[in-house]
């Protein structure tokens, strides 16, 4: 999506009214999400915080459209996400969506390249089409040389790395990212935030969970989650640095 | 279909072992299924090629010389006649070998219908007018092929050498010696000479039908045109069809059998297999998921990808299945039992399998992708192991102080329930099949062992040549091996309705009966009283205790069935009574000859050569034919498909463990932290494979046993032998076969478990 496009306020990247998730387990009701009303626009980078258990990977997985709501609804794109089936929402994922997990990123028994063009593929590229954005992506990262190489060989900051093009393979307009620094000592932290941050430049709405507060200060908004529910959203950049999608085109 | 193709190729990069595994298994079934079909094809339907090449007659007739059979042409319903051929009883010698032979009088032109069908050499030629052709079980019987000079006596003693001229199949009678006498064809010629007596030769014409299925009726139909007394015997092509089928019906249905469970084997295996693998994939298909594959999409990889390997295990399987079934030596094998050659499959048969075989691959494959693509896409990040309490058994194991290795292995078992019933059905459905094996296997031994238990007690039966019957049964009883020497009389006995002639046999006497393996009722103590083989009592539709009437020797007799004999002669058809009885009903009685019981152990061939010799070879002595022989071949065929079945419960077995082993790989890291030593942890994982193991084989065999005698006497009582011959297999077998099935599952486990111990913690710890 390009900032030009810039939607009106109800084409907003996310939007959730009164998102509650309860798991079940062992007979027992896990209240993970207690009501939460959320609006994202396109081109804002935001992290979401919290203590352990107060539910943010909960709730990057309820945007993905990876696990159902209990109830309350999501818009993503202006699409309620509980008017699609479970394929629809695949398809939505493909094609707009990319996500990044804290662990077990890599399908085990594909190459690093095979990882990175295989979104590429699914959405309908063609091999070459996919071959080409792999090669610009692992260039890009710094991880050309390990193309042919099999994840387990990786260390976790190249796994981490990998992810995060394999993520960004389709160009999505959505990067829903947990934890993805959370196993990373500093220098590869340090790494993958400096992406993040480049991939935010370049207009992409970003949707981060940590729960380390170095890394989401290179977010322009953090939310707060404890035991369910939004206890505090805040920018956190300057005015003046506090740029939309707009100002970040004009940076470059 | 970039995306799946992409993965599916890396898939089978990163696993060809489990990849080369699937199509082993499925190789292996359509091999197994291809040779049981061709066999059981040929089997099944020896009459039929040979009937269709020969215009065979529906109907053959042997009637009194003399007989005006030149009505029979005229009778409404006859499509076709061959002969009338003169035929006179004779004797054939070869190479120490006796026969009775049935000359068949035939000129140098081949009769339209009823034709014999020339397999070797050439048909009889007025330019080598003493040539003579003979049928080819007899042939091979005498080990006499063409060129041969075969040596022919009359029924007047004297001898003629006869070259052997060619050999041919016959359409309307079964294999000699199962049926006898054996068939050869002359010029008439030659039978002037042989028989010059006209009142001692019979004339044959066969008739072919328009509606072949109502012959009952019109044998019957002809018999009242011709006369009774004028009827010597009397066959139909549902005859000649069953006695060629007997030699190979039990073969044909023990690889009927084994083609069903070798399917349902492979179907577990494969599914087993693919299970294990998708379990194994579960990560990999939640990020699939999450990178926005559709579930239906994760189901058609899957699919295809197994697909393939069935395709390529099929067409592997194909073509090692054709080449073994064009073989010389499958052909020689194959050729051995039935005297027929076994046909290539059609390319129907063969696609029927194929299509069978890759309907249970993805029948197989099915749940295990069903299940595959409803994995939640965020089991990625919260996958953990299924957690299995304690189970009450593995308490009470803990209480009684069982090693906790063991426990724990024992109770890891059981934590994925779906899988271990898949895993113990895959072992015991194939350990059922090899106690099976194993029953037929030890009723084959006892064939060979206690012949005298399906009535073979006779080892010997002895034809005086020129000798009287007093001195002739002084000569066998004073030799240091015979026990006992009983008189045999074997006529035809026509049926009244029945329309068909029956074997009935006057052996041993009211007195001092011979000593038939009586399954049901009694023997037959007084003259009126008769035993009978299952064939027999299903052919008349009586029981023991019912009376029937039938005419011997032209005689009509009234005979009590007493009991049910173990008969493995002629389907069973056979009535047994005492000499006594015969007496009674004919005026003279034929000639008999003797059938000699030796001493046990003693050797029938040594035995048979001294009482050649004691006799200055006045006896024709011959080894009574068992079962077990003929039979051989069986044994080749049980021991080939148990190890197929083995194989497949490799594969089972390899899936298990390695399943059990991924699903603990974080356990071992877990365990070896606690402090198990890792022999421990080899042990825990042995030990789970082990109790799935030994579950699958005490069912297995428990099912097996159950089964087999019944089976087996199922098979005897249909083949008109009569239940009474199946006998479960030894407990040594079972034991041997049990313990073999359990080391290989301990072996299976060890080699992957040993592996498993030395792996880098820190590999695991990453995944």
């Amino acid at each position: 999506m390009s900032p030009a496009e810039k939607p009106a306020p109800d084409a907003a990247m996310i939007r959730t009214k009164d998102l509650v998730k309860v798991h079940h387990s062992d007979g027992t009701d896990v209240h993970a999400i207690r009501g939460i009303d959320l609006l994202v626009h396109p081109g804002e980078f935001v992290a979401v915080m919290g203590p352990s258990g107060s539910g943010k990977s909960t709730v990057l997985h309820l945007l993905a459209g990876l696990v159902p709501a209990t109830s309350g609804e999501i818009w993503l794109r202006g699409s309620r996400l509980s008017d699609l089936t479970e394929a629809e929402r695949a398809v939505l994922r493909r094609r707009h969506i990319g996500v990044v997990f804290q662990f077990f990123n890599l399908i085990s028994n594909m190459s690093v390249a095979d990882n990175v063009e295989l979104p590429a593929l699914l959405a309908g590229a063609n091999p070459k089409q996919a071959r080409e954005r792999r090669e610009y992506l692992l260039e890009e990262l710094g991880l050309s040389d390990r193309a042919d190489a099999s994840p387990a060989r990786l260390s976790g900051g190249q796994q981490q790395r990998v992810a995060l093009a394999r993520a960004l393979a389709n160009e999505p307009s959505l990067l829903l990212a947990d934890e993805p620094t959370g196993n990373l000592d500093s220098t590869n932290t340090r790494d993958v935030v400096r992406l993040l941050e480049q991939v935010h430049d370049q207009g992409q709405t970003i949707l981060l969970v940590t729960h380390d507060a170095r890394v989401a200060s290179a977010a322009d908004r953090v939310i707060s989650l404890f035991d369910g529910m939004i206890v505090d959203d805040a920018d956190v950049r300057p005015p003046s640095d506090n740029k939309n999608a707009i100002g970040s085109i004009l940076d470059l | 279909m970039h995306a799946t193709i992409r993965w599916i190729r890396a898939d089978l990069r990163t696993r060809p072992g489990q990849a080369v595994l699937s199509v082993s298994v499925v190789a292996g079934v359509v091999t197994a299924l291809i040779l049981a079909t061709t066999m059981l094809a040929g089997a099944m339907d020896p009459w039929k090629s040979v009937f269709a090449r020969s215009h065979g007659a529906h109907v053959w007739i042997h009637a009194r010389p003399g007989t005006n059979l030149s009505s029979l042409s005229d009778m409404s319903g006859v499509t076709g006649v061959s002969g009338p051929f003169q035929t006179a009883v004779a004797t054939a010698v070869h190479e120490g070998q006796r026969a009775p032979l049935e000359l068949r009088a035939m000129g140098s032109e081949l009769p339209e219908v009823g034709r014999p069908v020339l397999a070797k050499g050439r048909w009889l030629d007025p330019a080598r007018p003493d040539g003579v052709v003979l049928e080819r079980t007899l042939a091979r019987t005498l080990r006499a092929g063409v060129g041969d000079s075969l040596s022919v006596r009359g029924l007047d003693g004297r001898r003629y050498d006869l070259p052997v001229a060619g050999i041919a199949d016959a359409s309307d009678q079964g294999p000699y010696p199962s049926v006898t006498p054996g068939i050869a064809w002359v010029l008439p010629g030659v039978m002037n000479s042989i028989e010059p007596k006209t009142a001692s030769t019979e004339l044959l014409v066969g008739l072919k039908l328009s509606d072949p299925s109502a012959s009952s009726f019109f044998v019957q139909h002809v018999v009242t045109v011709l006369g009774g007394d004028h009827v010597d015997r009397v066959s139909t092509w549902q005859q000649a069809r069953a006695s060629m089928e007997t030699d190979s019906r039990l073969l044909g249905l023990l690889m009927g059998m084994f083609g069903v469970v070798a399917l349902i084997a492979a179907a577990l295996a494969i599914g087993n297999a693919t299970g294990g693998r998708i379990l194994s994939l579960l990560q990999d298909i939640a990020l699939l998921k999450a990178l926005g594959f559709t579930p239906a999409q994760i189901r058609r990889m899957l699919l295809l990808e197994q697909t393939c390997l069935g395709i390529a295990g099929v067409v592997a399987g194909s073509v090692l299945g054709s080449v073994l079934t064009d073989s010389s030596l499958s052909q020689r094998l194959f050729g051995s039992v039935t005297g027929v050659a076994a046909a290539p499959l059609s390319f129907g048969r063969l696609a029927l399998i194929a299509i069978a075989t890759l309907l249970a691959v993805v029948v197989a494959t099915l749940l295990p992708a069903w299940r595959g693509s409803r994995v939640s896409p965020t089991s990625t990040v919260t996958a953990e192991p299924p957690s299995g309490r304690l189970s009450r058994f593995a308490r009470v194991a803990l209480l009684v102080r069982l090693p906790p290795a063991l426990v724990l292995g024992a109770r890891d078992a059981f934590t994925r329930r779906m899988r271990a019933a898949i895993t113990v059905g895959g072992l015991a459905i194939p350990m059922v099949m090899v106690t099976i094996a194993l029953g037929c296997w030890s009723t084959l031994d006892n064939f060979e062992d206690h012949p005298e238990q399906i009535g073979l007690a006779g080892a010997l039966v002895a034809h005086p040549v020129g000798l009287i019957p007093y001195e002739a049964s002084a000569v066998i009883a004073a030799d240091k091996d015979v026990t006992a020497v009983y008189p045999e009389v074997q006529m035809d006995a026509l049926l009244p309705g029945q329309t068909r002639t029956i074997q009935a046999r006057a052996l041993g006497t009211s007195k001092r009966p011979y000593p038939f393996p009586v399954q049901e009722g009694r023997m037959y103590a007084k003259p009126g009283e008769a035993v009978a083989g299952q064939g027999l009592l299903d052919l008349l539709q009586v029981h023991v205790g019912d009376r029937v009437r039938l005419t011997i020797g032209g005689a009509p007799v009234i005979v009590h069935i007493v009991g049910r004999t173990i008969e493995p002669s002629l389907s069973g058809e056979v009535l047994s009574f005492g000499m006594d009885t015969l007496d009674q009903a004919v005026r003279t009685t034929p000639s008999p000859s003797y059938r000699i019981v030796l001493r046990h152990g003693a050797s029938v061939e040594t035995a048979r050569k001294r009482l050649l010799s004691e006799s200055q070879d006045r006896l024709d002595i011959q080894a009574a034919q068992n079962p077990a022989q003929r039979l051989f071949v069986v044994r080749v065929v049980i021991f080939g498909l148990v190890i197929v079945l083995a194989l497949i419960c490799v594969a089972n077995l390899l899936t298990a463990a390695s399943v059990g082993l991924r699903d603990h790989m974080r356990d071992i890291v877990v365990l070896r932290a606690m402090g198990l030593t890792p022999r421990q942890v080899t042990t825990t994982l042995v030990s789970g494979t082990s109790v799935l193991a030994l579950i699958a084989v005490i069912a297995g065999i428990g099912g097996g046993l159950a089964m087999s005698t019944r089976l087996i006497d199922l098979q005897g009582r249909t083949s008109g032998v009569g239940a009474g011959i199946g006998r479960a297999p030894s407990v040594l077998e079972l034991v041997v076969a049990a313990v073999v099935a359990l080391a290989l599952a301990a072996l299976m486990a060890f080699m992957l478990a040993r592996k498993a111990t030395n792996i880098d913690v820190r590999e695991v710890s990453r995944f």
